[in-house]
């Protein structure tokens, strides 16, 4: 019978669509996400009334809702795969990497499609003037790269030991953190009016770069044990 | 493709703790023959080859998987090979069309609907191939498995139970299909407590 090779992009998509499928179908992630952010965002418009936040509160705010959305969701891809029992039939059938930049890929596309909610509600709800849009929306995507890759690394270190969610949390923030003020600082001076400096978006870039290297290294070490 | 497969267990021992599952395992297993592993619950079939897959790390010893004189690494040996076990589960949340489409993806394998509409009738699944799989009872789960164990086409066959929660006919089919994998030349390796899957074995070791 013939049969055609196929390279490690069709994996990544293949793993990647697969998820997206599941997810579509289940709506595990997506409806408790969505409903956490609104909830989260209409309690602290309530809560201020007419009244406005500052400038590095309000960005605050917007990441924190960000990255715990990323907390209550994303960890899914790995123990989700754990708890079922699928993650045998991955491992034998599929290449690490294939299944780590994969389900990276679907959660950076959850993320932002998540923040594209968000976003509007963000607006609406405390009442936020966004300046410099498009620096605004490279300043989100990288951010959410930053979040999306960090979870992923974890989600996979987590899903082999019976901690699950807690530890996720615990092993997420001190990898996250210096991505998190970066976004936090830059999105500040967005809010305030004020074009943030080249240095924090470039450094922003650098550490998803990094992470999804040191990502890749480290992860055939766990796929595998 | 590796046509002279073989596989080599050197010395293998697994222990669990203090608690020694087996030792001092040596066997040869080439192209077109099959070895049985039986023993009782508990004694360490399913580790042995979980092992063998690669999904364990032996305690002492080594798992040479040979052919045209090259050992493969880890990644070549796990492109080799299909197993077939109760601990290996399927998407629920895929029809098992989606299933084999997405296994033989991963394995870099591209396969039309055709093909899948063949693997499917082949263990009895045709009408049921486009159904989700959650909605499957648990033989027709196992029939899946076989259905993709034949579109991955793999040299070295690692069969756990194979036959468990499979009727009459699902068994005379697995029968069939492994008597078809072993003149199609794979090396089988079998773990089983079922004297009629043992007889399709070249020869067998029991684990205490």
């Amino acid at each position: 019978m013939p049969t055609i090779r196929l390279n490690l992009l069709n994996c990544i998509w293949a793993i990647m669509m697969k998820d997206g499928l599941c997810e579509f179908r289940t709506r595990y992630a997506v409806s408790a996400l969505f409903m956490f952010a609104l909830i989260s965002l209409a309690s602290i418009s309530m809560s201020i009334g007419a009244a406005s936040l500052p400038a590095d509160l309000t960005a605050a705010l917007l990441w924190v809702l960000l990255f715990f959305c990323a907390m209550a969701g994303l960890s899914r891809v790995f123990v989700q795969e754990e708890e079922s029992g699928t993650i045998i039939a991955l491992q034998i059938y599929g290449s690490g990497q294939a299944v780590l930049f994969g389900k990276l890929l679907f959660n950076i596309l959850m993320l932002l499609s998540l923040t594209m909610l968000i976003i509007p509600l963000f607006i609406i709800f405390l009442n936020v003037d966004i300046y410099h849009w498009p620096i605004f929306i490279v300043v989100l995507i990288l951010g959410d790269i930053g979040i999306a890759a960090a979870s992923t690394i974890t989600a996979a270190v987590v899903a082999k030991t019976q901690g699950k969610n807690a530890l996720f949390t615990v092993l997420t923030f001190p990898i996250l953190l210096p991505q998190f003020l970066s976004s936090i600082s830059a999105t500040a001076k967005i809010l305030m009016n004020v074009k943030p400096d080249i240095s924090d978006i470039l450094f922003m870039a650098v550490y998803n770069v990094v992470l999804m290297i040191a990502s890749s290294i480290v992860f055939d070490y766990l796929w595998y044990d | 493709m590796y046509r002279d497969i073989s596989v080599k267990l050197v010395d293998v021992s697994k222990s669990i703790g203090t608690r020694v599952l087996f030792t001092g395992i040596n066997l040869v297993v080439n192209a077109g023959q099959c070895l049985a592993i039986t023993g009782p619950n508990g004694s360490g079939k399913s580790t042995l080859l979980k092992i063998i897959a690669g999904l364990n790390q032996p305690t002492t010893g080594t798992i040479q998987i040979i052919s045209n004189n090259k050992q493969f690494d880890a990644e070549e040996r796990r492109a080799c090979l299909g197993l077939i076990s109760p601990e290996i589960i399927l998407y629920a949340d895929l029809t098992g069309r989606e299933n084999i489409l997405f296994f033989t993806r991963l394995r870099k394998i591209r396969c039309n609907e055709h093909q899948i509409e063949g693997y499917c009738q082949k263990v009895g699944l045709s009408i049921d191939k486009d159904q989700l799989v959650r909605t499957y009872s648990t033989g027709m789960r196992q029939r899946l498995k076989f259905a993709l164990m034949l579109a991955m086409q793999p040299l070295l066959w690692l069969l756990d139970e194979p036959s468990s929660n499979l009727d009459a006919d699902g068994k005379r089919l697995i029968a069939q299909m492994i008597s078809n994998g072993l003149e199609q030349n794979a090396a089988i390796i079998i773990a089983t407590n079922e004297p009629w899957e043992a007889e399709h074995a070249d020869y067998k070791i029991e684990l205490a």
